[in-house]
């Protein structure tokens, strides 16, 4: 098992001056670094290697970030994106936060999805059969929603994060369907936006 | 098999090596465009006659300094955001305060035969919309290959990076401009220039992410 410095790692700002002191004073080549300079050249076992250990990486990520239904999602979209742009990595510096920066992106792309996708559609997927497994994760998302309006921050903890349906979401929140579908939708766009303006939120 | 680890096999598997990202490279590119660009200004005779004359006048020197240092610092900026995890907006706020600083420092260098004009004389609308114009279409190309270079790139803040591109693009063309341009006074510069320029930057900000995908 390669040593992984990823998974000690908030990914934010301080974190990931921290992760390039680190990797500067090991020579500026880290573990995953190594594997991923050896794709760039065409191994294809190192690169297997990597995008296994990156993706359970990438799950616990998105499981603090996103609804559960999503996470599935986002990790194979952050993978095509590494693949996709490997040719970027830059083998002198830490390979962290070249994928915390992409899987940050990837985020903020799964949570516009969210927004952009019909309210019915958006709304039929939004159950997660495991209530306590769904109240536990997403952390960071539920933090998030503390700087939204207090009506839209319950709509999304309601249904997207505890699994209640529209119908008792609204009965729980004495509004109207359309009310709770509204704050739904326009409380996930306004998180996406502060995502997109934010440096660092851990 | 879950389809993770079936994804992850389809990739690995005839994995074929790739060219790394260069940014000397990138950056050749760009200086060869304002080359080509500065070759056709010369080869059809638009330079400003007077060249020899006012290339060492403060007013020359302040805005041809001002616009290299600005261009140097939004194309290593536009650079830099291209791959992750960099964001360019402290680079962006670092240029917008020296550009506000070239602005101001304009004011050491206006002489007082300008001073004396008036406000409509001095601004020379006319001249002005060509001269923001003209930076406008010199940027184009420019602009096009740094589209081109974020799309193979992995910019994961695309609107900023795109908005650090536009800026590059437009302080390279109104740099190229000045040696055409016969406007002497630090106010037309800084009214007119900062028009092309922020056109051009705008432009980029709402063209480059169109489609974009990392």
């Amino acid at each position: 098992m390669v040593a992984n410095p990823i998974f000690r790692l908030p990914l934010g700002r301080r974190a990931l001056q921290r992760s390039r002191a680190s990797s500067a004073s090991a020579g500026g080549q880290d573990a995953w670094g190594a594997l991923m300079t050896a794709a760039q050249e065409g191994h294809g076992g190192a690169y297997r290697r990597l995008l296994t250990e990156m993706s359970n990486w990438l799950i616990s990520y998105f499981r603090r970030r996103l609804p559960a239904g999503d996470v599935d999602d986002a990790v194979q979209e952050t993978l095509l994106a590494v693949h996709r742009r490997r040719h970027t990595y830059d083998p002198r510096l830490p390979l962290a936060p070249w994928l915390a920066g992409i899987a940050r992106r990837k985020w903020i792309d799964q949570l516009r999805n969210l927004t952009q996708r019909p309210l019915e559609e958006l709304l039929a997927d939004i159950p997660v059969a495991d209530h306590e497994t769904a109240v536990t994760s997403a952390s960071v998302l539920a933090r998030l929603l503390d700087e939204l309006r207090p009506t839209q921050a319950q709509a999304i903890t309601l249904v997207k994060l505890q699994g209640y349906s529209i119908e008792d979401a609204a009965r729980e929140t004495g509004l109207s369907l359309s009310a709770v579908k509204m704050n739904i939708h326009r409380g996930l766009a306004r998180l996406t936006v502060m995502l997109e303006k934010s440096d660092d939120i851990d | 098999m879950t389809s993770t680890d079936a994804l992850i096999l389809n990739l690995s598997s005839d994995l074929a090596p790739v060219r790394r990202r260069n940014m000397l490279r990138e950056i050749a590119l760009l200086v060869a465009l304002g080359a080509a660009e500065l070759g056709v200004i010369l080869w059809t005779g638009a330079m400003r006659p007077d060249m020899g004359l006012v290339i060492l006048s403060p007013y020359m020197i302040w805005k041809m300094g001002s616009l290299a240092l600005l261009a140097g610092m939004t194309c290593t900026i536009a650079m830099r955001s291209l791959a992750p995890p960099a964001s360019s907006r402290r680079g962006l706020m670092l240029a917008l305060g020296t550009a506000a600083l070239a602005i101001a420092g304009g004011l050491l260098v206006t002489s007082a035969a300008d001073s004396g004009r008036s406000l409509l004389d001095r601004l020379s609308p006319v001249h002005g919309m060509l001269c923001a114009t003209t930076i406008t279409v010199l940027a184009m190309p420019m602009m096009a290959a740094l589209g081109v270079l974020m799309r193979r790139a992995a910019p994961v803040r695309p609107k900023e990076s795109a908005l650090a591109c536009g800026l590059a693009a437009a302080t390279c063309a109104a740099l190229i401009f000045t040696l055409c341009c016969p406007m002497n006074d630090p106010l037309y510069i800084a009214v007119w220039y900062s028009l092309g320029v922020t056109f051009v930057a705008l432009a980029a900000r709402w063209l480059l992410p169109r489609r974009f995908r990392l």
